[in-house]
């Protein structure tokens, strides 16, 4: 990679011998660092270590980094991912990486959503690549954060006849760019990816998605360990009320009809988030 | 579909202009309009609320929490802030900057950016997959 001051950190607890993600990066074309990010409640450390060595698992204090920001409950179920979330930006600080790219466990896929005359998917073979070139504009704008699309963003097509790409732009999930001197928080114990997005962001910081890029997870619920046994337990209408708690004015739960019917948050992003507007609105500017 | 140009020559375009040009990024641009104060908020949830923390036995310091909370409740409409912030004076306009109410893209770094992004990753995926085929 062109970028140095970059690592990639994958996210996972107690399934050493699923961590997908890892072989997808390979796959993919990824060469550079790769560390684990493990917590020190793990029962299954050693098979990370004997899998990955030693140097490339990095063991933090969960307890320690839970007094660090709002869980937004006192339920002391520390199952979640938030906990790594956090502590990542300690963790690349403490490595001397100013970049880094936080990954869950689970990706089956880094694909190309690109659309000449009808959308193409098809997997990138050189994400070192790719990484420069999401690196290279992360670091010329004011972005907290931006990230990949996922699978589910294009289902329904991507081109509604005026534009590329229905979903939002201003979310980000999965896989965040991030950098040690744009921090943030991210809170709430579950959902905490959209408490975060929508919270920060209503407070004027900036979060982005990259339309034509995007990953696959494998199916939610159906790898065992990580959040699923959490999300299992409460189902997914406690795991959406998180983010109602942190954004009462723009979020809603509703009822999500997909094959496996569900409750789920409902963004209206219009109440979220501030606009981006060009600067020559801004009374003298240059333009 | 066969295209023209203005002197009624036939041209294909690049494979990349017909695709950037319907990548868009995220920007608003402001209406011409200028909003009423009162369209930019709906705090109808949020004096509900207070109405009732006012006419109730909470001690003064636990209203006083309530109502902070409270105006959690008041919904922000931001493509009009935005429009009004297009309308402003000086003085509104830095305030508004100050209380993050509009993101102002400087030099066009988001916008080109995310739009010159779109075209590299393009670029990369025809030299992965000689050129789409």
């Amino acid at each position: 990679m062109e970028n140095d001051n970059f690592v990639v950190f994958i996210l996972t607890n107690g399934r050493p011998d699923k961590v997908i993600t890892y072989d997808t990066l390979k796959k993919c074309g990824y060469t550079g660092k790769i560390y684990l990010i493990i917590d020190n409640e793990d029962k299954t450390v050693d098979k990370y270590i004997r899998r990955f060595g030693i140097e490339n698992v990095i063991i933090f204090d969960k307890i320690k980094i839970a007094k660090t920001f709002d869980e937004f409950d006192n339920f002391n179920d520390r199952r979640a991912i938030i906990y790594a979330r956090n502590a990542c930006f300690d963790i690349a600080e403490s490595l001397g990486e100013k970049y880094f790219l936080e990954l869950d466990d689970d990706y089956t896929a880094f694909d190309f959503r690109v659309y000449i005359d009808k959308g193409i998917v098809k997997p990138v073979n050189d994400l070192d690549k790719i990484f420069d070139l999401v690196l290279d504009y992360y670091k010329t704008i004011p972005a907290k954060s931006i990230a990949f699309a996922q699978g589910g963003d294009f289902i329904g097509g991507i081109d509604n006849g005026k534009e590329l790409f229905r979903f939002s732009k201003r979310k980000v999930m999965n896989t965040f760019f991030c950098s040690t001197d744009r921090r943030f928080n991210f809170i709430g114990r579950i959902n905490e990816d959209v408490n975060t997005y929508t919270s920060v962001q209503s407070r004027g910081e900036l979060f982005l998605t990259i339309q034509n890029l995007s990953i696959t997870q494998k199916a939610t619920q159906k790898n065992k360990g990580g959040m699923s046994e959490l999300y299992l337990d409460s189902g997914t209408y406690i795991k959406s009320f998180y983010t109602v708690i942190c954004s009462p004015s723009c979020v809603k739960i509703r009822l999500l009809n997909s094959s496996h019917k569900r409750m789920h948050h409902s963004i209206d992003w219009n109440r979220t988030v501030p606009c981006i507007i060009n600067e020559r609105h801004k009374l003298n500017s240059r333009y | 579909m066969k295209q023209f140009d203005l002197f009624g020559q036939e041209f294909a375009p690049k494979q990349d202009e017909k695709y950037t040009s319907k990548i868009k990024a995220p920007i608003y641009e402001p209406k011409n309009r200028k909003p009423y104060t009162l369209e930019l908020f709906d705090n109808s949830k949020s004096k509900r609320i207070i109405r009732e923390i006012n006419n109730s036995n909470v001690s003064e310091e636990e209203k006083a929490f309530l109502i902070e909370a409270a105006r959690r409740h008041t919904v922000f409409n931001y493509s009009l802030i935005a429009d009004y912030y297009a309308h402003s004076a000086k003085e509104m306009q830095q305030l508004m900057e100050r209380s993050a109410l509009v993101i102002i893209d400087f030099e066009k770094a988001i916008q080109y950016g995310y739009v010159k992004l779109a075209e590299e990753v393009t670029n990369q995926y025809l030299s992965e997959y000689e050129n789409g085929k």
